[in-house]
């Protein structure tokens, strides 16, 4: 018997197919992102971590607590560049996760997520006070709501190659910026190796931006959130810059993308690079020879002697509305991962500092040897940055030690103000590394660079003023 | 049987082959477009559902503003670069490939292979090509003695420096660009030139008409709609793409070398969090795109009636 689909039959079948996925399409969404019954679902989105060690530690540490709690967990891992549009489309869609975590402030959603005041008190009054400039990653002073919580952050110190700054007579390091001119000038010039400071659209770059202007004693807002940046001191920082690009640097860092200043580090071809400490661990795991020979130094002074680093990373949790009815369970979840912060800094391998720096240390095999003597988790992270657990065979133990007091040298995005709506806006569009690059590229004059990026400044300003998420000028 | 008396109404059934297509259209083209114009007149933001109507600020911004115009040019010289370069060479390759060779087939094959490998996997194959530390090309040229020492024709560099130097950051952008769309335009072309009549050419061979006279008095003219259809759709994937760009150089080097319109309204609206700037700045591809179509598409229809 021959059998054949004709075109009425195509046509009956995809109609019935259409008009049954049109009815039965929503349901079955519904079914699947229905919480299941008798059992809560936690839903956890997050970067996929820079250790991978990290996420090897979190993803069963967050599937027992669940087990322990009760709670199905779930948790995605994204990279890092998807993870605005992602909880975009969540915040748009009205459903998603239930708790979202950033690596810089997200003070942009503040309308979407739900104010964490008292998870924020009731972390300060079980682990001390919270590191300031986490509280100002976290908390809008003019809306007094705290659309986050941060448990930790990233330090980003100088990594300087030791031999070659033997060589020129600075075996320590730079200190200020002025050193990193002269020494690394001389580098280049005697030995031939270049300084590896970014100036491009990138991350990294943002960072050593900032650093350069604080520690010039300016920035793009004061205190009370107006900005600032149109004034001497940073046409002075933006002409040392340029200086600094012409002496030490070459034409490569204005094409860099947040991993080249690792990379010419783990080739040998950086004297010295503003990065956080997994740039030195890569180096141990690829080439224990350039490892053994970086060391590092805390953020750089300026002419005022005053020197200040931006934090690299500032983990930041969010809980959106939407989420609202797994609240209590998201709270409860965070404050055990504060808790846990000792295995968070040892499974990241020091990558991780804490916010809370007073939080008890939890009894038990925790996973490390024994700190004798160790109570809180000051305690525990001086030990580490003294004696650095994972130095190489052979390696000096000591490096990270200019490290240990990192939370008096670094600071937030937007310093010395909060990490409002329209410093991410001038972070996330590279105003300040396109205002530096301008000169060192000879296409503008110090002034008129300036003049530019603080009129790009003003007018994001005034936007987020008008959209109530910054005060009033002060 | 009245279902069956039902389908056999030609009105009915046009209808329903087209209600899917209008559906689509609708939802995956209307529906967005829709919701670019009424965020490119709001203040709408990524992290806030709620907007208030703001008028045209927006486009006033835009205009404003000094990386708007850069990336308008940009984009300007990124498009028309990029398939004059591709009208070009895939003419030269569908010429050649039209013609009996051995080993014709993996030619074609290997002709294909940047179109069908997914394109974010080949750019960043081409950023690892042109790393401003391990580039092999750089290593290449050093080795042929033309980069890295005094006096060498290239420079004393050991790098060219492929993304960090504006005119070459373009360069290499355009070139990524090429790579990926040569594929189609050759296919597109080689079936253009195998529709010309045989007769014709030999008529004028026999003539006495070289290569030049009989490619710009015969095949030209004769392949005219189909390289006028290669223009559109390149055009239209140009203009608006950003993923080489983003991939090579996140519109870089500062301030925005390479930057076009597409990644401009990525950065101002995601990275930005300014949702109503970037929906501003993709709604100016509307009436440029437009205007390029009707233009194309008019000469295109001209050419098929002469």
């Amino acid at each position: 018997m021959t059998s054949y689909f004709s075109r009425r039959d195509f046509m009956k079948t995809a109609g019935i197919g259409t008009v049954g996925l049109a009815l039965g399409g929503p349901a079955f969404i519904n079914k699947v992102f229905a919480q299941p019954s008798g059992r809560r679902t936690l839903r956890i989105l997050q970067w996929s971590h820079f250790v991978p060690r990290y996420d090897r530690w979190f993803d069963p540490f967050v599937k027992k607590w669940g087990e322990e709690h009760n709670i199905n967990v779930i948790i995605n891992h994204i990279s890092l560049s998807d993870l605005r549009s992602t909880f975009a489309s969540e915040v748009v869609a009205g459903r998603g996760h239930d708790i979202v975590e950033f690596i810089d402030p997200p003070s942009d959603f503040e309308p979407s997520v739900l104010d964490l005041t008292d998870l924020n008190q009731e972390a300060r009054r079980r682990f001390g006070a919270q590191v300031p400039f986490a509280t100002r990653s976290s908390y809008n002073p003019d809306t007094k709501k705290y659309y986050g919580f941060c448990h930790g952050w990233t330090i980003d110190p100088g990594d300087y190659r030791k031999s070659l700054w033997q060589k020129v007579g600075k075996p320590d390091g730079p200190r200020t910026w002025e050193d990193l001119l002269v020494y690394a000038a001389r580098i280049k010039r005697e030995l031939g190796v270049q300084n590896g400071i970014g100036l491009s659209q990138e991350l990294d770059t943002n960072m050593a931006g900032r650093a350069l202007l604080w520690s010039f004693g300016t920035g793009t807002q004061d205190g009370r959130e107006n900005v600032i940046l149109d004034n001497r001191k940073t046409v002075e920082a933006v002409k040392f810059m340029a200086n600094l690009y012409d002496q030490t640097l070459t034409p490569e860092v204005f094409g860099w993308t947040p991993a080249s200043n690792n990379q010419l580090l783990i080739a040998g071809r950086a004297s010295y690079i503003l990065n956080s400490i997994s740039a030195y661990r890569s180096a141990q795991k690829d080439v224990p020879e350039i490892a053994k020979d970086i060391y590092f130094s805390p953020a750089l002074k300026g002419p005022d002697g005053i020197g200040w680093a931006c934090e690299h990373v500032i983990y930041v949790s969010v809980i959106p509305k939407f989420a609202a009815a797994n609240a209590d369970i998201a709270k409860q979840f965070l404050l055990d991962l504060s808790a846990n912060y000792d295995r968070a800094m040892w499974e990241s391998e020091l990558y991780a500092s804490p916010a809370f720096f007073n939080t008890p240390l939890l009894s038990g095999d925790r996973g490390y040897p024994r700190v004798s003597g160790a109570k809180k988790l000051r305690d525990l992270y001086s030990h580490w940055f003294a004696n650095d657990p994972y130095a190489l065979p052979g390696e000096a133990r000591g490096k990270l030690l200019p490290l240990r007091d990192a939370e008096t040298w670094s600071t937030n995005v937007g310093h010395p103000g909060p990490a409002n709506p329209a410093e991410g806006e001038i972070f996330g569009t590279f105003i300040i590394p396109n205002m530096f690059a301008r000169v060192a590229q000879r296409q503008q004059r110090a002034e008129e660079s300036v003049k530019q990026a603080s009129a790009e400044c003003r007018k994001i300003f005034d936007k987020w003023r008008a959209k109530g998420l910054i005060g009033q000028r002060g | 049987m009245r279902n069956g008396h039902l389908f056999q109404r030609d009105s009915l059934t046009a209808f329903a082959l087209l209600l899917p297509v209008c559906l689509y259209l609708a939802a995956f083209i209307g529906f967005p477009f829709v919701m670019s114009f009424i965020y490119s007149i709001s203040n709408a933001t990524i992290g806030d559902p709620h907007y208030s109507i703001t008028g045209l600020n927006n486009f006033r911004d835009m205009f404003h503003d000094a990386a708007f115009r850069t990336s308008l040019a940009n984009t300007f010289i990124f498009t028309f670069v990029s398939i004059a370069l591709v009208i070009v060479l895939g003419h030269i390759l569908a010429e050649l490939l039209i013609r009996d060779f051995p080993g014709k087939w993996i030619v074609r094959f290997l002709l294909m292979l940047p179109w069908t490998a997914p394109i974010a996997l080949g750019t960043i194959g081409f950023l690892w090509f042109m790393d401003s530390v391990y580039s092999p090309f750089d290593w290449l040229l050093r080795k042929a003695g033309l980069l890295g020492s005094p006096g060498d024709l290239l420079g004393p560099m050991s790098n060219l420096y492929w993304l960090a130097r504006p005119g070459l950051a373009m360069a290499s952008v355009i070139l990524v660009h090429v790579w990926r769309l040569l594929p189609l335009a050759t296919v597109i072309l080689i079936a253009g030139l195998n529709a010309i009549p045989r007769e014709i050419v030999e008529a004028a061979q026999i003539d006495g008409a070289g290569y030049f006279r009989r490619l710009f008095h015969i095949t030209l003219p004769l392949i005219f709609p189909v390289i006028g259809v290669t223009v559109l759709f390149s055009v239209f994937f140009t203009f608006t793409d950003m993923t080489v760009v983003w991939i090579l150089t996140r519109g870089g080097p500062p301030p925005h070398a390479t930057q076009v319109l597409a990644s401009l309204a990525f950065l101002k609206s995601i990275q930005g969090g300014d949702l109503a700037q970037g929906a501003a700045i993709s709604l100016f591809f509307f009436p440029v795109l437009a205007g390029i179509a009707a233009i194309v598409l008019r000469l295109v229809k001209k050419a098929v009636v002469i």
